[in-house]
């Protein structure tokens, strides 16, 4: 047996052979005592007198044989099994206590274990890709050409960035709505257009068929499609067979290849994958041909031993070179560039600020219930003053009595802990529909080791915490203790006080929090979008490829397309009780990102080497503005007169006639229309909308559906119609139109302007169940607290009533006692939340990322009102605290208290 | 290694482990040896012998085995470990520097 493992069998051993390690050790001391025995026979005595010696020198057996097994690691063990046992039975004679403490604790961890949960998936995770730390989304705009700023890559830019020396690989990948014949229904299908060797590239492996290779993405090869796996599950039900099976989809048959694994796509879900040569965008001459046709999201995996740092560098070599050979299309001096951001960065971007706040409230909620529980505790100390001070007299030393109550603590911390978990596993599936407005990953999200690990780790550090405060507040002083015959010393008064304090003060902070987002909800909530919200229901209509396909001529396709949606709208409007019909590409509220492009206005020359300004373009019937609610300020609205043989037109919004034609009149002017020597003229001038509640309105252009080409649209109605059977009308006309048309997404405008402020709200919900947490146990804390001190100072409130003191003197005795603590606590409190909103309010709160969500809108972090509010709830909810221990304080019966003595 | 104990404690590991350098001996015989090597002078009491005995046993530093003993009895009998006698050769080491500085303190004063 090597040495080790003999020493350990050793160590170990004393764990698992308890019994026969005992039986050893008595033989031992038995032959030592033997020995002794004929030792003292030897020297002459007689046996019985010889063993009577030995036992003297020997001493007590049982004292050796103790001493002896504290040296074995069972003892270690053995004492901790022992003050477990112990420490249940305690708990146990005082379940209420304990189930406070377990309860307080379970909703301590709870928050945190499911907020980490969410930032563990989230943002810790590596991503679930093969070397996931090696890709980078590539963005290309101005500024920092994210967000909105993104303006992607065209084909031929994606073939020129993989020249960049860094990158390994470079892919393609764009979204489009494309509808799927050959099911019992058209199907609109979310379709993720990708490289060849996308999936090569991040490492995906299918689990039916093949992912697609490169002669897949030939032009004029066979159609192919692969399939997401959550998709295959929805509409296929699972079924292996798939693969091989023919759909109709864009006028050409298309066979599924393969099925994907259940890995999170990024950067979106999508249904089905085809490669880039069979979206008919992307394989048109023109898109190929055109180096501004920039429509791609671009991946890339940097090289091995490559530094961020040197990719991005290397990126800007490349760019350089791209703006010194293409001179048009990369104006000198325009900030126009690219960027490399890691992929794992770049899918939470948008959500990391927010996550570290809620980790950030979560953590104040746990240092109040630390503070709360050790509260308890040192009350409770006081209570069993007499049992420790008893056990330390019967020569309990300091260091056994501390690990007995540190164990307690442990005790009542890990149950919590348990149940805390409990409590967040109930949470998750809330959470992880909260995290996948924000990000793609919130798939990932869920309780694996790093949560366990993490719960467990909390939960012992906060036992350890709140167990040691207590324990070490005490002295111990045993003489003392039992001479005051059990009486209260002053000792731990103090410590009550300042985790009152404590408590106070952090509970003001997270109320503050919860106070200032709830506000600004309410102002978010109450902001007019420009638009009435009121009878109005939308949908998606796409029609399918096949319809107009691309071989037509351009002029015939146009005006066939145009003709349809004409028809489609005059079926809309027939239905009885629909007053308006309004079509456009999306609709406010709808957060669809807008379509951006040049403004090129007559008259407004630029500066040489200046790109023309961005502005949002968006299409609109002639019925548009009037169903929606927006009035026309100036000019007129689209006329069914504006079609494809009509002159061009166009509206501006208000900011737009503000900010490009400052003191002028734009109706009348004339901007760049599709192709070079368009025109459209500005016959009008519409009020404001906003896109998203809580951004404000943007610089946009509209123009005329019919003066377009849109496959797909979103409608709206205004009806008398109850929705139910408005959308049932809607449906049976859209088939009649065309049965080949899916329409999809019906929603009232009520609903998706309150579906866009969900986010808000669920954070403002957390932040706020938080805050309340901290406030229902800060009250029982100092009405605890309070409690406490008034049944120790029974017997001094009997004397004073008992000396004429007026029992209303009593009472405000004791709640000026509650309101001394509280007090300091909210001016430590404010003081604190107004360094933090000094400090997390620069960084998060008045941040205006493109991406991200503002907290606070329309409400200034140190706003009065809040402060004000929160503050007189905390001093209410004080008071009421104080009150049912004062009240019994006022109620003392000075014979019964004097007695009691 | 193990942890630095007071001077009693240490001197008697260090002299366990001295008397168990040679053959493997029983806890009785150990305490004959010392106090037949010192004359007497040290009587190993049996309320510490044991505890240290099963404490280098429980570091590793002496290994046991029951056997037969002279007097054809059972008994349980010690030996070093390769680790054990590491330390008996470091403490050695240890003892005669203090030893030895003692000395000189005391002979000049």
């Amino acid at each position: 047996m090597s040495p080790v493992i003999r020493h350990l069998t050793v160590r170990l051993g004393s764990l698992f052979r308890r019994e026969r390690l005992e039986q050893e050790l008595d033989a031992e001391l038995r032959y030592h005592i033997d020995m002794l025995v004929e030792q003292n026979v030897a020297a002459g005595m007689s046996p019985a007198a010889a063993r009577r010696e030995a036992l003297r020198v020997f001493g007590t057996v049982d004292g050796v044989k103790d001493d002896v097994r504290d040296k074995w690691l069972s003892r270690f063990v053995e004492v901790a099994v022992q003050d477990i046992r112990y420490g249940m039975r305690s708990l146990r004679r005082n379940p209420g206590f304990a189930l406070v403490i377990i309860v307080t604790m379970a909703l301590g961890i709870g928050a945190n274990t499911a907020i980490f949960s969410v930032v563990n998936g989230v943002l810790l995770r590596p991503l679930p890709y093969k070397d996931g730390d090696k890709l980078v989304v590539l963005h290309q705009g101005q500024g920092d050409a994210l967000g909105a700023n993104d303006q992607g890559f065209s084909p031929k830019e994606m073939d020129d960035y993989r020249q960049s020396r860094s990158l390994s690989d470079v892919v393609e990948f764009h979204n489009m709505f494309f509808t799927l014949l050959g099911r019992a229904e058209p199907e609109r299908v979310s379709t993720g257009v990708v490289s060849a060797n996308y999936f090569d590239v991040l490492g995906v492996k299918p689990i039916h068929g093949r992912t697609f290779v490169a002669s897949d993405d030939a032009p004029g090869a066979p159609a192919v499609l692969v399939l997401s796996n959550g998709y295959w599950e929805r509409s296929f039900g699972g079924d292996p067979g798939i693969v091989g099976k023919v759909f109709r989809m864009n006028d050409r048959p298309h066979m599924v290849v393969g099925v994907l694994p259940p890995v999170p796509q990024y950067p979106l879900e999508v249904d089905v994958y085809m490669p880039s040569s069979a979206c008919p965008f992307r394989s048109n001459p023109k898109a190929i041909e055109q180096r501004q046709f920039r429509l791609l999201t671009a991946f890339a995996r940097v090289k091995p031993e490559v530094t961020q740092d040197k990719a991005q560098a290397d990126l800007d070599i490349t760019f350089k070179q791209l703006q010194r050979t293409y001179k048009d299309d990369y104006p000198q001096g325009d900030d126009f560039h690219a960027v490399a951001v890691p992929l794992k960065t770049d899918l939470t971007s948008n959500f990391t600020s927010t996550l570290w706040i809620l980790l950030g409230t979560a953590g104040f909620v746990l240092l109040i219930v630390c503070a709360s529980i050790a509260n308890l505790l040192l009350a409770r100390m006081v209570r069993r003053e007499r049992e420790i001070s008893l056990r330390a007299a019967l020569g309990a030393t300091r260091a056994r009595l501390l690990r007995q109550l540190l164990t307690e603590s442990l005790l009542l911390a890990v149950s919590g802990g348990v149940l805390g978990l409990v409590l967040s596993a109930l949470s998750l599936q809330l959470l992880v529909s909260f995290a996948a407005r924000y990000t793609p990953r919130a798939q990932e999200i869920g309780i694996d080791l790093n949560v366990l690990f993490f719960t467990l780790g909390v939960s012992v550090l906060t036992g350890l915490v709140f167990g040691s405060i207590p324990a070490f507040a005490r002295r111990f002083d045993v003489a003392s203790a039992l001479r005051d015959g059990g009486t209260v010393t002053q000792s731990g008064q103090k410590m009550r006080s300042a985790l009152i304090v404590a408590q106070v003060s952090a509970s003001f902070m997270l109320l503050i929090a919860a106070g200032l987002t709830l506000r600004s909800l309410v102002t978010v909530q109450g902001i007019n979008p420009g638009i009435r919200t009121e009878n109005l229901v939308s949908w998606r209509a796409d029609m399918s490829f096949d319809k107009f396909p691309l071989t037509m001529s351009p002029p015939e396709r146009r005006a066939k397309v145009a003709a349809y949606w004409t028809e489609y709208e005059q079926r809309l409007r027939a239905i009885p009780g629909v007053l308006e019909v309004g079509g456009g590409g999306t609709f406010p509220l709808n957060e669809i990102d807008p379509f951006p492009q040049r403004l090129v206005r007559e008259g407004h020359p630029l500066p040489p080497g200046r790109q023309p300004p961005q502005i949002d373009v968006r299409f609109a019937t002639s019925e548009y503005f009037k169903t929606l609610g927006q009035p026309i300020v100036n000019g007129r609205a689209f006329a069914p007169s504006d079609t494809l043989t009509a002159p061009g037109v166009a509206i501006v919004n208000q900011s737009a006639a503000k900010q490009f034609w400052p003191g002028e009149d734009p109706v009348g002017t004339r901007i760049a229309g599709n192709g070079p020597g368009q025109f459209r003229t500005i016959v009008g001038v519409v009020t404001d909308v906003r896109q998203q509640l809580d951004r404000p309105p943007k610089a946009e252009v509209y123009v005329p559906v019919a003066q377009t080409v849109n496959i797909g649209m979103t409608w709206v109605v205004h009806s008398r119609l109850p929705i139910d059977d408005a959308t049932r009308q809607i449906k049976a006309v859209s088939h009649a139109h065309d049965s080949d048309l899916p329409v999809s997404s019906f929603r009232t405008l009520a609903e998706v302007r309150s579906e866009g402020l969900a986010p808000r709200r669920v954070i403002v919900s957390l932040i706020g169940v938080f805050g309340l947490l901290a406030l229902i146990i800060t009250a029982t804390g100092i009405a605890g607290v309070i409690a406490f001190s008034v049944n120790q100072r029974t017997h001094e409130f009997g004397i004073r009533v008992a000396l004429g003191a007026q029992r209303s003197r009593v009472l405000g005795l004791v709640l000026r006692e509650g309101l001394v603590l509280v007090s300091i606590g909210l001016a430590i409190g404010l003081a604190g939340a107004y360094m933090l909103t000094k400090v997390v309010g620069a960084v998060v709160f008045e941040q205006q990322s493109t991406a991200g969500l503002t907290l606070l809108i329309g409400t200034h972090p140190t706003d009065a009102a809040t402060y004000i509010g929160v503050a007189t709830t905390l001093v209410l909810v004080a008071i009421a605290a104080c009150l049912m221990p004062a009240r019994r304080a006022a109620t003392v019966n000075p014979m019964v208290a004097l007695r009691a003595q | 290694m193990a942890p630095k104990s007071d001077l009693l404690q240490g001197t008697l590991d260090l002299l366990i482990l001295r008397t168990l350098s040679g053959d493997p001996m029983h806890g009785w015989g150990i305490s004959q040896r010392i106090q037949q090597l010192s004359k007497d002078v040290l009587q190993v009491n049996q309320g510490s012998l044991y505890p240290a005995l099963h404490r280098l046993e429980q570091q590793g530093l002496i290994e046991a085995e029951w056997g037969n003993s002279e007097n054809n009895r059972q008994a349980k009998f010690y030996q070093l470990t390769r680790k054990g006698r590491q330390q008996l050769a470091e403490e050695q080491k240890n003892w005669e520097r203090l030893a030895g500085a003692v000395a000189r303190v005391l002979a000049g004063s």
